[in-house]
């Protein structure tokens, strides 16, 4: 039989994709069915229930999936704020092949450190004898130190920030990149203003950037253990605690049933963020 | 880039005007510096008395030369290096068989890539449990180096599958059809015709699925068994309370300086030698 050069076989590609699904997507699919079985003294139960789901909205855990999410949304929308101005400057304001480059090498550089080693730092600064407070003291602005600034929600958000930036600017800095130039001068020439042009050209243009960096910033933070349990110390449980204490007393079906009902929600915000991109990209807003 | 003759006016660039690329620059400032002021904090603690205290000096060596004596991270610094070697090589390979097989099948492409990118947009720690409860529970297997690298793989390929098939997607496939006129078989083509189109896309992915699995911990938590990687023994040292916490900090001075030149030395053989 003839094979154009163009053509591959199926077996090449099939056969990981095969192994992919035994090992990544089975394993996923399979917490739908953990979290509907019944644990008795330690044992599973093959006796379908919604015990589990029944236990996460009495034992008040879904209130970690809350404050989880709250936290994440939180970050994301000052990632936002922050990595929006930078990338169009990056993309359209600097004409500087230098900045730019030494800007996204900068970017790169904090991948290859680990999460807890940059976390921990803040300890020290943020704490109760360390130096924010004391140059607090010094100045007379406070009495005595701020235990809030360490072991609460704000050092967390604090300490996220800075980790979580770059995932947002690539996917933004690569849309506006993508907008041509010429776009944005007819807009100009027709007498729109900065502002108009903002919001008009490039928040449209922008928005499949957004999306993606919503995604690659939200998703991950959701599954961070590092940062909530070095700078939260304990009063600030998140989800990634909530089920690593569950698996330790072996409630697996309870453990299934948060991590389902974390998914759930993430699709839907995902297929809400999808569906926005989508719907104004082509309308404009 | 344009063909136009040059006009009289020619039109300013539009951000010259207003205040945008201020905002930018220093919104981009903030950001980088919360970024940058704990790394920069880092190193000088690590040559510092007491680097848990929040103030720096009187400086000391005292902690570089602990490193030598208090060995507990060569066995995790290797677990993480071997897992990632594993996750870079398989990435790249398994990469490369479906992000040229992409662009030329004729069904189910956005099935296909949405299958392989789903992981993205799973939280480590749902997928952490899963891959446990599947594993572990389920099948009753021993948890150790093998499931760290899956649960690493699952996470990282996904990233280097991108890579390769942004790279997959420009090649124009009938430049194999005038290969095969000239007369090489499948396997030169592949290999003199294809690959070198490919290659930054697939070693760019390989660097990128090794940084991931390098410093993964979201999942490692649930996958290790009794195995540590160095993520994971950073993270247990930093919270405990132990006298050894004040050992992590000249330990990642030199796994930073390490890997600053490991990826220097990757770009310039990706970028810097085909430029001249």
């Amino acid at each position: 039989m003839f094979r154009p050069p163009t053509h591959v076989a199926p077996a090449s590609y099939m056969s990981f994709v095969l192994i992919w699904g035994l090992v990544a997507l089975l394993p996923t699919a399979g917490l739908l069915l953990w979290s509907t079985l019944t644990m008795e003294n330690f044992q599973i139960v093959w006796e379908p229930s919604l015990q589990a789901y029944r236990d996460v909205l009495s034992s008040g855990r879904w209130q970690v999936t809350i404050r989880t999410l709250e936290i994440a949304a939180i970050v994301t929308l000052i990632e936002i704020l922050l990595a929006v101005p930078f990338a169009l400057w990056l993309a359209k304001g600097t004409k500087s092949a230098g900045v730019r480059t030494v800007s996204l090498a900068l970017l790169t550089i904090p991948f290859f450190l680990s999460l807890s080693s940059r976390t921990i730092v803040w300890r020290g600064v943020l704490g109760l004898n360390g130096p924010i407070n004391a140059a607090l003291l010094q100045l007379g602005i406070i009495q005595e130190p701020l235990d809030w600034l360490l072991f609460s929600q704000f050092s967390v958000i604090l300490g996220l920030i800075g980790p979580y930036f770059p995932t947002m600017v690539f996917p933004l800095y690569l849309a506006f990149m993508l907008i041509d130039d010429e776009v944005l001068a007819a807009s100009k020439d027709l007498g729109a203003s900065p502002a108009f042009t903002f919001w008009n050209v490039i928040v449209p243009l922008g928005l499949p950037g957004l999306g993606a960096g919503i995604v690659f910033t939200f998703v991950p933070m959701i599954g961070d253990p590092v940062v909530p349990e070095l700078l939260g110390g304990g009063n600030v449980v998140v989800l990634s605690a909530s089920v690593q204490s569950l698996l330790r007393i072996l409630n697996y079906t309870v453990a299934s049933a948060l991590s389902v009902l974390m998914l759930v929600i993430l699709v839907a915000m995902i297929s809400l963020v999808a569906a926005i991109t989508a719907r104004f990209a082509k309308g404009g807003l | 880039m344009s063909n136009r003759q040059p006009t009289i006016n020619p039109i300013p660039h539009w951000s010259e005007k207003h205040g945008w690329r201020r905002l930018g620059a220093v919104t981009g400032f903030i950001a980088l510096s919360f970024i940058f002021a704990p790394i920069l904090w880092l190193v000088v603690m690590s040559v510092s008395e007491d680097p848990l205290s929040g103030f720096p000096g009187p400086f000391t060596l005292t902690y570089y030369g602990q490193l030598l004596e208090q060995t507990g991270w060569v066995d995790p610094l290797l677990n993480s290096v071997a897992i990632a070697l594993g996750v870079a090589v398989v990435s790249m390979i398994a990469s490369t068989l479906i992000g040229r097989a992409i662009p030329r099948i004729r069904r189910g492409q956005f099935t296909l890539t949405g299958v392989m990118l789903l992981p993205m947009m799973i939280p480590g720690v749902v997928i952490g449990t899963a891959l446990f409860l599947y594993f572990r529970v389920g099948l009753d297997m021993k948890l150790g180096l093998w499931s760290l690298f899956l649960g690493h793989l699952i996470w990282a390929f996904p990233f280097s599958f991108l890579s390769v098939l942004i790279v997959a997607l420009r090649f124009d496939v009938r430049l194999l059809d005038a290969a095969a006129d000239l007369g090489s078989g499948p396997l030169e083509r592949f290999w003199r015709v294809e690959l070198p189109q490919l290659k930054d896309g697939i070693i760019s992915g390989g660097l990128f699925a090794f940084l991931l699995s390098f410093n993964e911990i979201a999942r490692s938590i649930y996958l290790r068994g009794k195995t540590e990687t160095l993520p994971i023994y950073l993270w247990q040292q930093a919270a405990s309370h132990s006298s050894h916490v004040p050992l992590i900090y000249p330990l990642n001075v030199l796994i930073l300086i390490v890997s600053s030149a490991l990826v220097a030395l990757a770009f310039w053989v990706l970028f810097g030698r085909t430029k001249t």
